[in-house]
């Protein structure tokens, strides 16, 4: 028996002279599998509560445009209803970015850990910044008098989220691309092994 | 050996992305080795069960914060441990014994061995050792964690875990020639 083998038996062993109570720990597996179900029950919930309300608050931003008698106040509602839902847009753009990049980090880790992780954080805190911004801007444009100056205002609002929509299904296509790259090398390595050895 | 952390990291990504039956499978794995630990620090039977009832949903809520899935074993160990502190209130009392030249003899001269056949009598011995000594030997025996991984569990510098790893073998060793003279 080789070392690791009887390290192994011994780990065996060891855990066999005190197992948990058969019973007990069925109870046990059986109501914490309860809460975890309920836990991915409410997020899942929450995540669908979120989307519901935020498209529902868009939307009604968007009624309030068409029945204002204030042309300043129709150009802001309808600015507002599309900037939650852009924002909307670009959240759920990096949340997909991040996955990906997750997964690329877990699959090839070569110096894309620190790389895609200082880029995501640069990136999250000027976004944040800019939605701030936009949020004061487009709240300062409701009080204004002239359409045009409003319709300039909010237009640079709306304008502000382009680079992020654009910045992120970029930023995933190129983690793609690498994905397959080192996917098609893996297997063209796979080939040559076995060519070899045959 | 190689083949179970392989899958273990394959059920941590997959706990990551919510999957409730890689999460399952996670529990069967690991909870034997799990509720063996805790009955070394944990003195009453109920509370092992409130222990690791915590440390499984705190293993579900956070596991996406785990960055390598191949470091999921220390990561649990360490959650285990401090849901117990935390549970009791307080910082488990451990003595602190520092001294260089017993940590520099154990990592020179010191060899630890047993038999497969001595797992009763090291099991016996393990529930005479002091707290502290038999967390870091129940650890090490278990799991096989290095001295930094050990550190990083129980919270405290690595000199401390060398020379509670120094006591539990030795007194360990000494026991178990006392049991074989016998």
């Amino acid at each position: 028996m080789s070392e690791q083998e009887n390290n192994i038996e011994f780990i065996k062993n060891l855990i066999a002279q005190d197992p948990p109570p058969l019973e007990e720990q069925s109870r046990h597996k059986e109501t914490l599998l309860k809460m975890v179900k309920r836990r991915i029950w409410l997020g899942k919930m929450t995540g669908g509560a979120t989307y519901i309300v935020l498209f529902s608050v868009a939307f009604w931003a968007f009624l309030r445009s068409d029945y204002t008698d204030n042309v300043v106040h129709s150009i802001c509602w309808a600015a507002l209803s599309l900037h939650i839902l852009l924002w909307f847009l670009i959240y759920f753009l990096r949340e997909i970015y991040r996955a990906m990049a997750e997964m690329a980090e877990k699959s090839f880790d070569k110096g894309i850990k620190g790389q895609w992780r200082n880029t995501d954080r640069f990136i999250t805190i000027v976004a944040i910044l800019v939605f701030a911004f936009a949020n004061i801007l487009l709240y300062r444009s409701f009080s204004l008098s002239d359409p045009l100056k409003a319709s300039d205002v909010t237009a640079g609002v709306l304008w502000a989220t382009v680079f992020f929509i654009f910045w992120y299904p970029f930023g995933t296509a190129s983690l793609i691309g690498k994905l397959w790259f080192e996917y098609k090398k893996m297997e063209l390595n796979i080939n040559n092994s076995s060519d070899g050895s045959a | 050996m190689e083949e179970d952390k392989i899958s273990d990291a394959i059920l941590v990504l997959r706990c990551q992305k919510r999957d409730e039956s890689a999460f399952r499978e996670l529990v069967n794995r690991w909870e034997p080795r799990l509720y063996y630990y805790l009955r070394r620090v944990v003195e009453s039977d109920s509370a092992v069960w409130d222990v690791l009832q915590e440390t499984w949903l705190a293993v579900f809520q956070h596991i996406r914060r785990l960055e390598d899935p191949r470091k999921f074993p220390a990561w649990l160990y360490q959650i285990a441990h401090n849901k117990t502190v935390s549970m009791f209130r307080k910082e488990i009392k451990y003595v602190q014994i520092t001294d260089e030249q017993m940590i520099n003899y154990y990592e020179n001269n010191f060899v630890f061995c047993y038999d497969i056949e001595q797992v009763e009598t090291i099991h016996e011995l393990l529930a005479k050792l002091k707290l502290a000594h038999r967390e870091v030997i129940t650890l090490y025996f278990l799991e096989g964690f290095s001295i930094s991984e050990m550190a990083q569990i129980i919270g405290v510098s690595e000199g401390t875990v060398k020379s509670r790893l120094y006591y539990a073998k030795h007194k360990l060793h000494e026991a178990l020639k006392g049991a074989k003279d016998v």
